[in-house]
């Protein structure tokens, strides 16, 4: 298991937005998660990457707790994800965009010229297998949202992560965006990444998810292949509210 | 580049008078402040209108460890920079927790505790009869001494510079403007963002030290009103924001209209409070309507045209999937 988490809790003022969360992240696959609105899917992803701290409950990865270190330390663990809505720095070139990303903090690469080291080489190469390579010198604000989506899947690859989480891949992009996306993520997940996906897109789920976990009310009610789960009453039910 | 450079060697010589190497020599180190603030506000985007805290200390470290202990000047200097440098770096790992307005708070409070302490520790500081500091070359007349540290803060310019360029090319510096961007997914890029603040405040605190202790020796009478004031802070600011705080020069461009202007009305209207209303107003009109100061409107790239152009071929491509 790449990660798990035990019993993961965090309140909002009275509101249990994640509430004794156990889910296991199965390795090697393409895991979604899915649940209606307000379900504590991106509160999830915030807890496991250390964006807030869960009031109770520990995040495992590879084994060893997590729980409550900075989100740059949980990313030099193998972690990356993506925003809800598409996050990338706008007034910064898509290729200082590429080069944010800290592998390790070792001064003398730190200090070294943004151009002066082999990163740029694995930029341009992360930028070209997302079909944005060509936009190199354009300042991020400038492209169109479908290509910020694909700036901001290719930075995180900068950190060379075993994990992905991705929030909404699909949210706001046209179909043959989405379907290129869901190619890329089949092809990265064949070279050994796993991915967590949170989506409201069924037929992307449906496509590209090997294993399905569904959130309700802050914690998991149901998993299994996108066939079984679609087929529980217990999902239809909190979809349905009946 | 090299005519800016030849015009600042040969400015001493030029002028007519030692009045305008004293104003030279101000405006140099106003220069050396501004930019020197910029490494910290150009970069990560944190405002701090407290840094004339680390000026005042600079010059209160410096002139004290003359005066009392009786050191060498550059020996006292030295020591200053350093000590104040790493309480800087401690008072940093509290103050960048906070953003935003927040952060320009917490810097005005750094400078109005240390207005307070300084002048509260009379025993120490002399309170707010100031410190006098002796002549540091004796055998030099006032004048010639304007023109010594002409080159000497004319020296620790180009080293503020030079640190502000080299920082901007490296991946440090990419991480310190990604902060400025959105600084919680930089951390999530695996970016220490921590860190990357205390050692931007602390380096940015670093040349406006050397500043104020050069200042004690050079000017040789302190008076912590001025020293720990937020007017001072408010200089490195507008001075940063009005040349174009993401650009190596702007901070000085914006000295060199500034440090004259200032010095113009001080004459012009005598010792009112005039000249500090027209700074407020000044700092106003800036941020309302330059927010990126003179240098972007001066140099306007090309670029528009073929990244639209990028944009429509790539939109295509999307289309077709």
């Amino acid at each position: 298991m790449t990660l798990t988490t035990e019993g993961l809790t965090k309140t909002f003022g009275g509101v249990r937005a994640v509430s004794g969360a156990n889910v296991a992240i199965k390795e090697g696959r393409v895991n979604g998660l899915i649940g209606p609105n307000g379900s504590g899917k991106t509160t999830f992803f915030n807890l496991v990457t250390g964006l807030i701290r869960p009031d109770s409950g520990r995040v495992l990865h590879q084994g060893r707790d997590i729980t409550g270190w900075s989100p740059h330390r949980i990313a030099h663990a193998g972690l990356g994800r993506t925003f809800q809505l598409c996050r990338i720095f706008p007034r910064m070139s898509v290729l200082d965009n590429m080069l944010v990303a800290v592998r390790r903090t070792r001064l003398r690469e730190l200090l070294a010229g943004t151009r002066a080291t082999a990163e740029v080489e694995r930029a341009r190469h992360w930028l070209h297998r997302m079909g944005i390579d060509h936009l190199e010198t354009a300042e991020a604000r400038h492209l169109s949202y479908g290509q910020q989506k694909l700036l901001e899947l290719a930075a995180v690859f900068m950190g060379d992560p075993g994990l992905v989480l991705l929030d909404e891949p699909a949210g706001g992009v046209n179909p043959a965006l989405i379907d290129r996306i869901s190619a890329l993520v089949r092809d990265l997940n064949a070279e050994g990444r796993t991915f967590l996906v949170v989506e409201h897109n069924m037929d992307m789920v449906m496509n590209m998810c090997d294993h399905v976990i569904v959130f309700d009310r802050g914690a998991p009610i149901s998993e299994g292949t996108p066939q079984a789960v679609q087929a529980d009453p217990r999902v239809l039910e909190a979809y349905l509210g009946v | 580049m090299a005519a800016g450079v030849a015009a600042a060697l040969a400015y001493p010589w030029l002028v007519p008078n030692y009045y305008l190497v004293y104003a030279g020599v101000l405006t140099v180190m106003y220069a050396v402040t501004a930019t020197s603030w910029n490494i910290l506000g150009g970069f990560t985007g944190y405002v701090s209108l407290g840094h004339s805290a680390f000026f005042g200390l600079g010059a209160y470290g410096t002139g004290l460890l003359v005066t009392r202990a009786g050191w060498p000047w550059p020996l006292a200097l030295a020591v200053s920079a350093v000590l104040v440098t790493l309480g800087a770096a401690i008072v940093g790992v509290a103050a960048v927790r906070v953003r935003g307005a927040s952060f320009v708070i917490v810097s005005i409070a750094l400078v109005s505790v240390m207005n307070l302490l300084v002048q509260g520790w009379r025993s120490l500081t002399g309170g707010s009869s100031g410190v006098q500091v002796p002549a540091p070359f004796p055998e030099l007349s006032r004048g010639q001494t304007h023109m010594v540290f002409f080159y000497l803060y004319l020296a620790l310019l180009a080293l503020a510079l030079l640190t502000w360029w080299f920082i901007g090319r490296s991946r440090f510096g990419n991480g310190l403007r990604a902060i400025r961007e959105d600084e919680d997914k930089a951390e999530m890029l695996g970016v220490p963002t921590a860190a990357y603040k205390v050692a931007a405040f602390a380096l940015s605190a670093l040349f406006v030290t050397l500043a104020g202790g050069l200042y004690a020796v050079w000017f040789r009478s302190l008076d912590p009103i001025f020293l720990f004031s937020i007017v001072l802070g408010a200089y490195m600011v507008l001075m940063s924001l009005l040349g174009g705080g993401r650009h190596l020069l702007g901070p000085l461009l914006g000295a060199l209209i500034i440090a004259p202007a200032g010095e113009y009305f001080l004459i012009a209207l005598g010792e009112s409070q005039i000249h500090l209303t027209a700074t407020g107003v000044l700092l106003v009109l800036v941020v309302l309507f330059m927010p990126e100061g003179i240098i972007p409107k001066l140099v306007r790239r090309p670029a528009g045209a073929s990244i639209r152009e990028e944009t429509a071929e790539q939109r295509l491509l999307e289309v077709r999937g």
